[in-house]
């Protein structure tokens, strides 16, 4: 799940930030979760390598 | 009876039906459009409501687009792969339910209203604990009747994977033309 390799990489990330500046997405069309937005002011957003 | 009026329908020969007032009432007052109107019929104002039949599965903190494979009705035929793309402009009243079919997590259960791909209108709701809890958004919403389109997001917090409830009853999404453009 998405959400819980972001988390492994950014454990101080909260439900708020999934809220407010990060948003994950999912179309049902097959290609699963993706990051729609990552607005987050100090982490960087993760890469595919660190997402795979 | 004394005052009784009637109506009559009028052929133009050219197919169409024209309504003329009671020539006895002068001050009788025609209310259809005028000659730029659309007068909306039963067959020209799109109405449809469409459900979930399987069990979908939503990732935690995922805005997660619910498939919709069963339609109620469909009237105009504007509703294909969970989207509703009306073919009249105008302002629909729409509305989006989603049930928890999971329960025992806590958290919020969002139900989302996406226009044209984005995040319109969305309604939140507490995780009872107990399956159950149920996050109905309705919104009235000008679609322009060509390319603006609707879908149904939802978005759990509840820190792991949970299911939404597949059933005409409690997870559905449905609209109708209320006020033509």
């Amino acid at each position: 799940m998405l959400y819980d390799k972001i988390m492994t990489l950014y454990p101080e990330l909260t439900q708020q930030d999934f809220i407010t500046v990060i948003t994950l997405q999912n179309d049902s069309d097959g290609k699963g979760d993706y990051i729609a937005k990552w607005e987050h002011p100090t982490l960087p957003r993760p890469t595919d390598e660190e997402l795979a | 009876m004394g005052d009784f009026m009637s109506i009559v329908l009028n052929s133009s020969g050219g197919g169409s039906v024209s309504i003329v007032e009671p020539t006895t009432a002068s001050n009788f007052t025609q209310t259809l459009p005028a000659s730029t109107g659309t007068v909306m019929v039963s067959g020209n104002m799109p109405a449809f409501s469409a459900y979930n039949s399987t069990t979908q599965s939503i990732s935690n903190a995922t805005d997660t687009k619910i498939t919709y494979d069963t339609e109620l009705f469909d009237t105009n035929s504007n509703f294909a792969s969970s989207r509703f793309t009306p073919t009249v402009a105008g302002y629909y009243q729409i509305i989006a339910s989603v049930r928890d079919g999971t329960g025992g997590v806590s958290g919020q259960l969002i139900s989302y209203i996406y226009l044209n791909g984005g995040n319109n209108k969305f309604c939140v709701l507490p995780l009872s604990g107990a399956v159950g809890t149920t996050t109905v958004c309705s919104a009235l919403m000008y679609m322009n009747g060509s390319t603006d389109f609707l879908e149904h997001y939802v978005r759990q917090s509840s820190g792991v994977s949970m299911n939404i409830s597949a059933s005409p009853n409690t997870t559905f999404f449905s609209g109708v033309l209320v006020r033509a453009a």
